[in-house]
């Protein structure tokens, strides 16, 4: 179930990740994780191992880079950071999904009413 | 695009930093957990518990690193690089299955590799010369001839230059010449070519050193006395030191100025070089020629040309053709009955060869193909002892793709391995070919492995691969699992009969398409040394020299032809002798109208002979028979008579139903200025031009009407005529210094060089065909065997039911059999398609001849009767008690 999951997921997970890498700052796995879990309410519950194969694709794209350093307690983490590009590719595809969101709707209201 | 790029290197980068990135991971995962756990103390989880949610919550650590790892880096790459190393393992642990493997796939590889070399050098390669495909060779044939080759005349081919608007260049070629070079040691005859100065720029052709012809030079009939060295006589004659340029050569009594070096490589191709041995040594320009002034009616030239850029060969063709018939209208006497045409260089010189290199290839092909197959089979036999291995990673997971990867890998690395040995194999069996060739096949030309050839390889490997890894792979991938894992692994290990038996078939029937075209091709080689060439060619020996240009008439000729065969006949066990002018089986030949008494023929239908002087005493030397009439004889000479001779083809054409003996006749092309003619016998028809060609009607003169400038001297033997042969040349300075010795062999000689290219066809053919038994008898002894190992248990139990060993004999032998049937049954019929195809290059045997099909049918049985005998008489050893209890 959890590996359907992060297929349906998987598009829809990169642009999460960008999101929250871009609204927080630089963020290690576990931190990215953690937020998508709290922004989405507990709703996506997902196998927070996932999210690494997310971070190695926007890595190899070049939409975000990564970094070891320390965390919180002391302990080394991989940190990553949104880059210039990413943030390019994340206004993209926000503006995209509006534009499909708001079509979706006008249809449905559409249908509402008829 | 890009980002697929990006994605791309960063995979690159990846693969080669695996380890560090994989221990990073490793690290992050960590961390991650440890994290993870600390939040789930923190609120309020015991510490084991928290343990085991965080990890439940992260996932498990070898999918992620596994999915990192294939995100990663070049999966497929690795998963290569991994079979390849096990592939290696297995290959390792089973030596005498790779060493079986390698050398029949480096034989089959090896031996294709060499063919498509020869064939490439021989008949596909484009011509060495500047942009060859506008290059055509034109001719003009005469129609009432159509059979005999193409020559243009000097004036003819002045005019094509003249009004010619296709073609930027055109070059005429002498025949080859042989002229006496004197001066130094001994008297050297040389053969020499005397071309147009266009020649060399239409190939594109430079001097290595100094030049070549200048067009005032070859002025049409005036020309300079210059002269090209080829590199070969350069290096010879001047130990390659350019202080050879300006010297000047007593070529047949002319002094020619050496003005240039041709290029070592450089060779003519063309016609008239094309499928002879000769190799020129001296290149004259063609105004220098004595033929050259003789107008119209001698047609002596070859001609080339290359087209303007945006000509088409059509175009070209079209132009020739109008041209051809405008001067037939303007000089009928000489022209009216040509046709012109045009064809490709390269197919001038490759075009007859093109049908034995495909014969060539196809055969070569179906021996990689048997190699192909018995390589399956042992790779079923080998995977069929893996079973179980198979069957545990199918449980494990393993997906069918995978397998089947790992399976081609295999075949991909024996095939590879069979490749790189198979290079040497080829490198050997080039140098036989080229050794086994007759000289007018390889025309001087170098065939050695080069680029193409190593493509040709590697896709011969490639397809090896395939076609040996790919059947058995996709058939053991079907077998059963559950089967496999039991302990009995009947569905795993070794089975697949039926494949098995369809490989066999598949062999057999290859092997009897091979056998049947050897066999073809034998028989024709058999008929064509039967044939009566019409002279008998035992204990004769042959040599030709030229008289010194210090005669000057006739009569001198005359004197020293005879003293010539005078000399020859004293030397110790020369019987008798004989002079000719042209031989049979030397290649060349000159034509002549013939003009009956009585009779008049319309201007295009003049009837034409094969022209020949000859002594007297030629006739008994040949072993000519006479059919009617007598031959000539010294009366003749003294009284210096008006007689003649002709051959039984001339009297059957000319004069069905009636004597010659008697009749008048003139020849040549000025009867006018001829006495008639009388014909005093009919001698038999002699091959003048191969033993595979129909007599040609031929005339003969008495030397001493016609004297011999150029004499071919035959002489009977006692003993063998090779021993004889170096005494020609000191009997000759003895008469005259500058009166050299060529073309001197025994007739037996001559022979056997016009049969060499058809013997070489042969006897390759013949070759392929014992591989393809050997590799036949091993394929079906692989399978019946493994049959028998089978059905061990079987056997074991027919024989405790009452089974005799010849029964169990009779069994084995049959199921064998029935496989050896079915393949000659395929076989032969796929034979009879194909053979049709190689009519043309068959002598007078039919592509069908049940005889030849009959016995490599038979051959065929009886090899694999004895293949499958061993592993029968195997079965037939079985002890019950043992066989009950195998397995």
């Amino acid at each position: 179930m959890a590996a359907d999951k992060s297929e349906i997921l998987q598009g829809t997970l990169d642009l999460m990740v960008l999101k929250t890498l871009e609204a927080m700052g630089p963020l290690h796995g576990y931190g990215i994780a953690r937020r998508i879990e709290q922004i989405s309410e507990d709703a996506l519950q997902i196998n927070q191992g996932t999210i690494y194969a997310s971070l190695v694709r926007l890595m190899q794209k070049g939409w975000i880079s990564g970094a070891w350093g320390t965390s919180e307690n002391n302990r080394k983490a991989k940190f990553y950071s949104i880059t210039k590009s990413g943030r390019k590719q994340l206004h993209t595809e926000a503006e995209n999904w509006e534009r499909i969101a708001s079509v979706i709707g006008r249809v449905l209201r559409i249908a509402e009413r008829g | 695009m890009f980002d697929s790029l990006k994605t791309l290197a960063s995979r690159v980068r990846g693969w080669f930093e695996i380890r560090q990135l994989d221990q990073e991971f490793e690290q992050e995962l960590f961390a991650h957990l440890e994290m993870l756990k600390e939040e789930l103390i923190r609120r309020g989880m015991p510490p084991d518990e928290a343990a085991r949610m965080a990890r439940m919550r992260l996932g498990g650590f070898t999918q992620l690193k596994e999915t990192n790892r294939e995100l990663r880096g070049l999966p497929m790459l690795e998963t290569f690089l991994q079979d390849i190393r096990f592939s290696l393992r297995m290959l390792r642990k089973n030596p005498g299955f790779t060493a079986i493997a390698v050398l029949t796939l480096a034989f089959g590889i090896g031996a294709n590799s060499a063919i498509f070399t020869a064939v490439d050098a021989l008949a596909l390669r484009a011509l060495p010369y500047s942009s060859p495909d506008q290059l055509l060779a034109l001719g003009a044939r005469d129609a009432h001839h159509p059979e005999s080759a193409e020559w243009t005349s000097a004036p003819a081919l002045f005019d094509l230059e003249d009004r010619t608007q296709s073609f930027s260049e055109l070059a005429g070629i002498s025949p080859v010449w042989n002229d006496v070079v004197t001066g130094s040691a001994n008297a050297e005859r040389l053969e020499t070519l005397y071309v147009s100065a266009q020649l060399f720029p239409l190939l594109g052709v430079q001097a290595e050193i100094g030049r070549t012809f200048r067009p005032e030079e070859d002025n049409r009939t005036k020309g300079s006395n210059v002269v090209l060295l080829s590199y070969g006589y350069w290096q010879r004659q001047f130990g390659g030191n350019s202080s050879a340029l300006g010297q000047t050569l007593n070529v047949s009594g002319r002094a020619f100025t050496i003005i240039g070096i041709l290029p070592r490589d450089f060779l003519y191709l063309g016609e008239p070089l094309a499928g002879t041995p000769s190799h020129i040594d001296l290149w004259m320009p063609l105004a220098t020629n004595q033929l050259v002034t003789r107008g119209r009616p001698v047609r002596f030239l070859k001609v080339v040309g290359r087209m303007k850029s945006g000509v088409s060969a059509a175009q070209a063709r079209d132009e020739i053709v109008r041209l051809g018939a405008v001067l037939a209208k303007e000089y009928p006497a000489s022209d009216a009955a040509l046709e012109y045409g045009v064809t490709p260089l390269s197919t001038q010189i490759s075009g007859r060869l093109r049908p034995m290199m495909l014969l060539l290839l196809c055969a070569v092909g179906f021996v990689l193909l048997m190699a192909c197959a018995n390589v399956a089979n042992l790779l079923l036999t080998m995977a069929g002892a893996r079973g179980k291995e198979l069957a545990v990673r199918t449980a494990l997971g393993a997906s069918r793709s995978r397998l089947l990867q790992q399976l081609l890998t295999e075949s991909a690395l024996l095939s590879g391995l069979g490749g790189a040995a198979g290079v040497v194999v080829a490198f050997a069996a080039l140098r036989g070919l080229i050794s086994l060739a007759p000289a007018a096949l390889l025309q001087g030309r170098t065939v050695s492995l080069d680029t193409r050839a190593l493509i040709f390889t590697s896709l011969a490997v490639l397809l090896s691969a395939l076609l040996s890894g790919l059947p058995p792979a996709l058939r053991i991938l079907r077998a059963d699992v559950g089967i496999g894992l039991r302990e009995t692994g009947r569905g795993f290990s070794g089975g697949h009969h039926r494949f098995r038996s369809a490989l066999v078939v598949t062999q057999m029937s290859l092997a009897l398409a091979l056998l049947v075209g050897a066999g073809l091709f034998i028989r024709g080689f058999m008929k064509l040394l039967d044939v009566n060439p019409g002279f008998d060619a035992n204990h004769v020996a042959t040599f030709s020299t030229q008289l010194p240009p210090t005669i000057s008439t006739v009569a001198q000729a005359i004197a020293l032809d005879r003293q010539i065969l005078e000399r020859t006949s004293q030397l110790p066990g020369v019987r008798e002798v004989g002079a000719v002018s042209r031989l049979p089986l030397l290649g060349t030949n000159l034509s002549s109208t013939l003009w009956i008494e009585g009779r008049s023929y319309a201007p295009q239908e003049y009837p034409g002979v094969e022209y020949r002087a000859a002594s007297a005493g030629y006739f008994p030397t040949m072993g000519i028979p006479l059919i009617s009439g007598r031959l000539f004889d010294d009366q003749d000479d003294a009284n210096a008579r008006n007689v003649a001779l002709i051959n039984e083809a001339a009297a059957r054409q000319y004069w069905t139903g009636q004597d010659p003996v008697g009749q008048h006749i003139k020849l040549g092309p000025n009867p006018e200025k001829q006495d008639w003619l009388t014909i005093i016998g009919v001698v038999g028809n002699v091959r003048h031009f191969g033993l595979d060609t129909q007599p040609s009607p031929e005339a003969y003169r008495p030397m001493s009407i016609n004297a011999l400038l150029s004499p071919i001297i035959v002489a009977r033997t006692d003993g063998a005529p090779s021993a004889l042969l170096p005494s020609f040349a000191a009997a000759m300075r003895s008469l005259d210094s500058s009166m050299p010795v060529y073309n001197n062999f025994s007739m037996e000689t001559l022979v056997d060089r016009s049969v060499a290219q058809r013997r070489f066809l042969m006897t390759l053919l013949a070759g392929f065909a014992c591989a393809a038994l050997f590799l036949a008898a091993i394929g079906i002894y692989g399978t019946i065997s493994q049959s028998v190992a089978q059905r061990t248990r079987e056997m074991g139990l027919r024989m405790a039911l009452g089974a005799q060993p010849r029964d169990v004999l009779r069994m084995i032998l049959t199921q064998g059999m029935k496989l050896a049937v079915a393949g000659i049954l395929i076989g032969g019929v796929s034979a009879a398609a194909l053979t049709r195809l190689v009519r043309s290059l068959l002598f007078q045997v039919s592509p069908f001849d049940i005889g030849v099909f009959t016995i490599a049918a038979i051959t065929l049985c009886a090899v694999a009767l004895f293949a499958c005998l061993a592993p029968a008489v195997r079965a037939t050893r079985v002890d019950p008690l043992v066989a009950l209890r195998h397995e």
